[in-house]
Formats: C-alpha cells, structure tokens, sequence
C-alpha cells in the first residue's frame, strides 16, 4: 500500500475538501482511486494525463497511478490546446483523463512513454513563456520533506487555502501535505484577494502558503484584519522582501512565518523561519535539509536527493552530470546572508549595464504608499531597453503625490540607470495562473 | 498630434528633467541638438523622453528599428501625424 493511501485511510472521516458547495471526505476519494485503478489496469494504460484543478481528483489519480504503476502527468487547465497536444506527444501519454477519472479516453495512435512507466509523476512548468516543460518525479520524493514535517504538532490537522494553481508543483505540495497531516484543503469560489479572504473567514484557514505577490494583494484585500485562526504562512515561489515580511509580522504578530525555496525542478529545498530575507550564508558550507548549495558566477547552484529525475518533455537539463541543478536564481551574499537578487532570465540591460527588475521593485515596495510594484525591461532604440515600473498605491492614497513622491525617492536614492523611464499606476498588478507576477 | 504640440511635449520632459538635475530650464527650438550638449539630458534621459512620447502619441516610431534623428525638431517629426 503507498504511503498517500495509507495516510488517506487513516483519518478517512476527516474531509479532504472544503469549498462554497460543501465538502468531499477521504473514503469517497479512496473509491474513485479504486475505479481508476481498475481502468487502468483493463486497459494496460502507461501514462496518463490528468487534467483537472480539483484537488479530489489529483489524489485519487496520484494514489490509483501509484498503486498500478501507471506514470501520471497532472496538466494546467489554461494551457492552450496546441500546447497540450503537443506535450501529450512530447511525452508520450497514451491515455487523458479530465473532469471524471474513471472516464478516460486512450489517445489514437500514441506509442506510449520511451522507458517502462514506473508511478512517476510527471509535473509541468508553468508554461508562461512557450511550452511547459515537464519534470519526472518520484511520489515518494514528492513527499519526502513533507513526511519529515508531517510530526509537527502545529501541521496536524490544518486547513490549507489553496491559493497557488492546483496542478503546479507548489499547489500540488500544499496538497500532498493536507493529505499527510491529516489536513483539509480550502478552495475558494473564484482566485481574487476578496474571495481568498473571505475562505479565510467561512473555513477557518489554519494554513496559508502563498507567492509574495498573493500576500500583498491579501494583505490589500483586508485579509490581516479577521484571519485570527491562522497558524502558519508560508512563503514561496518568488524572492520575498524584508517589508513584505515586517508587514506580516506586524499583522499576524502570533503565527508562524516561514519562506520556502522550491522548484519544479528542484523539488522542496529548503524553509527558512526566521523572518528574515534570504538564508544564513552558512548553509552554503554545510548544507541544509539534505540539500548541499553553492554559487557559481552568481548563481545558486543546489545538489539535493529531491531533485527531478529530468525532464519527460526532451529539453535540456539544467541538472549537470555531478547532479547539480542550476536554478537560475541568482543570489548575493553579504557577510552572513544570501540574499536573491533575480532570475537570470528577467535580466534588464540598460546601455549596456544589467539592471535586475527584482531588485527596483524590493526599493519601490519599501516606500511609503506602495503596495505592489513591478518592474521590467521595455525596448527602446536609444538604450536597448528601457525601465518601466508600475506600481500599485495603498488603499485610499492618492495615487498621483505617491507616484510624484516615488520618482523622487528613485531618482535620489538609486544609481542612474535603475531609475525607471516612466511610473505608471495601475489598480492591480497582473498574476499568472502561477500566482507571481506576470 | 502635431509636430508643434510634440515639441511643446518634448520641451515639458526636458524641463522635467533638468528641475530634477537642479538644472537651468532650457528653451528647446526645432534645431535643438537633443545630445548635443546644449541641453542637460544625457542617452539615458533620451530614452525616457522617448518612452513618455510612445505613451502620449500612442505611436511607434522605432518599433521596426531605429531611425536616425539629432534635433527635437526631426524627433517630433517622427511623432506627429504625418
């Protein structure tokens, strides 16, 4: 029996999910793992793609999959057709399934996976920018850090917001967990700051992990003021600011604030609990939580056993031979911290000198009046690219003495090119299916 | 917009800049070299001044490339409705 099974099996009574229409229990997730593992077994299915955010169906698909050695490819909903099909190719599905599990529909002409299917999960990348890409996992690695963390007395029995995608690797961890810990996950009716807060309120949400980005908008939306229940928040998914994290603080003075560093690649890395931006530098001579960390040329370089197995879909492998993954972070240390200063690929170049968006916006969100900022790189013929920041006031704040006032601080406080061309001020920042900023 | 009310624009932005610098307000003429020293802006300036022109002309210029121009005169020819 797996691990997921037996975790569901032993506190079967205990609802798993919770949303506007009421709640779905773990025995009636047991039984659809059940037709499913029958199906697939019928029909000799290799690797199916299951295409559903609705966290019921993903457990039951990851315990019949599991149990039947069936490798699973749990794919995003928002993905255009054209992407899908080809993935579906890509990797070498041979069987979807969509809204019900037991209905699946084998697809005409599929050769199936290149290796023997073995349980593998098989997760997307957001896909954002072109094709997703696809990591093969393992279940058991997938739930590897969680099982170390699954004793803690304060994780038994949460109820968890599910604020990111279901399907991603961070949605997906939120969910692993609630299944190990006895937990129950909270969907709210619609993915906007009022409705999260108002699930808040009606489910008494223990738990929430989040991107920096969700916890500005919920700290916009009113959600500190009647979230007494929560236990725990949770950070991840982009580098988090030291005034996000005082706001936090200040807000939930009693609950626990915790940043995690995880990837799809990556797998669950590491968590820092000491409210402070970035880690210790010391882990990058000793390790941490089994994971080993270096830099190289600026970049935070990770050699963990949680890692992905590579990638199904046929890209190159950011995973050198030695087993170190690049991950594209890159990071700064000063004195006894590592601190993120950006993706490598989000990298601005003004007249030739390298501006990281992350780092303009970490300035702008320490000003007052500010409640999210984002910064990127727009074309111009005279310096290659151009600073663009928009910005999002706090609310009631007139918008446009905050946005005289910004211009100001940048233009004295940050070195001349970082100064952004134009400030524009929006109502809110754009957020991908992912949770970050689009 | 006409030519006349993007030089009127591009002389706003100068001004802006050069009230940022502590700088004289400079009178911007169409033969006004925009880098060629008589007014206080430099590349990076330039190209902020072309970006508020993108935004309030709602045109692009330079979209398929660059097109070599000196003075706010030749500049807010690319700008203006043609």
């Amino acid at each position: 029996m797996s691990l997921l099974r037996a975790a569901l099996d032993a506190s079967a009574e205990v609802p798993f999910v919770l949303n506007t229409f009421g709640c779905v229990d773990r025995s009636s997730i047991l039984a659809a793992a059940d037709r499913l593992k029958q199906e697939l077994a019928d029909r000799k299915i290799q690797r199916l793609m299951l295409q559903s955010n609705d966290p019921a169906l993903i457990v039951a698909a990851l315990v019949a999959c599991a149990d039947a050695h069936t490798d699973l490819l749990i794919a995003h909903d928002y993905l255009d057709r054209s992407l899908i099909d080809r993935v579906i190719e890509d990797v070498g599905v041979d069987a979807v399934a969509c809204q019900e599990a037991v209905n699946i529909r084998t697809v005409p002409g599929a050769g199936g996976p290149s290796e023997p299917a073995s349980g593998k999960v098989l997760l997307m990348t957001s896909g954002t920018t072109g094709v997703p890409k696809v990591a093969a996992h393992t279940l058991d690695k997938l739930l590897d850090r969680i099982r170390a963390t699954s004793s803690v007395e304060s994780n038994l029995g949460g109820r968890w917001l599910l604020t990111y995608q279901p399907t991603g690797f961070a949605g997906l961890q939120v969910i692993l967990t609630a299944c190990l810990t006895s937990g129950s996950v909270v969907i709210p009716s619609d993915r906007t700051p009022v409705e999260f807060a108002e699930a808040v309120e009606r489910h008494g949400v223990t738990h929430i992990s989040g991107t920096a980005t969700f916890w500005r908008s919920f700290l916009l939306a009113g959600g500190g003021t009647s979230s007494s229940s929560l236990r725990q928040i949770t950070l991840g998914g982009e580098a988090v600011d030291q005034t996000l994290l005082d706001r936090l603080a200040a807000a939930f003075p009693d609950t626990r604030i915790t940043q995690i560093y995880a990837s799809t690649e990556g797998g669950a890395l590491f968590a820092v609990h000491d409210r402070q931006e970035g880690f210790p530098a010391a882990w990058l001579d000793h390790g941490v939580q089994g994971s080993r960390l270096r830099v190289v040329d600026d970049e935070l370089q990770v050699l963990s056993p949680r890692k992905m197995l590579g990638y199904a879909s046929g890209q190159a492998s950011p995973i050198s031979d030695d087993g170190w993954l690049r991950t594209g972070d890159l990071v700064q240390v000063d004195q006894d911290r590592v601190r993120f200063v950006g993706r490598r690929d989000a990298l601005i170049n003004i007249a030739g000198s390298k501006v990281f968006p992350n780092e303009i916006e970490t300035f702008l969100l320490s000003l007052p009046g500010i409640a999210e900022a984002k910064v990127r790189g727009v074309p111009s013929p005279i310096t290659g690219q151009a600073v663009l920041a928009e910005i999002v006031v706090e609310k009631d704040t007139d918008a446009e003495p905050v946005r005289r006032a910004t211009m100001q601080s940048c233009r004295s406080q940050l070195a001349r090119h970082k100064v952004p061309s134009m400030i524009r001020v929006l109502s809110a920042i754009e957020v991908s299916p992912s949770g970050k900023k689009a | 917009m006409s030519e006349e009310a993007v030089l009127a624009s591009i002389e706003a932005a100068v001004g802006e800049i050069a009230e940022s610098k502590g700088a004289a307000q400079p009178k911007v003429t169409a033969s006004s070299r925009m880098l060629g020293g008589e007014l206080p802006i430099d590349s990076l300036d330039l190209a902020t001044i072309v970006l508020r022109l993108d935004t309030e002309t709602g045109k692009r210029p330079f979209e398929d490339g660059f097109i070599e121009f000196h003075t706010a005169g030749e500049l807010a020819k690319l700008y203006s409705q043609s």
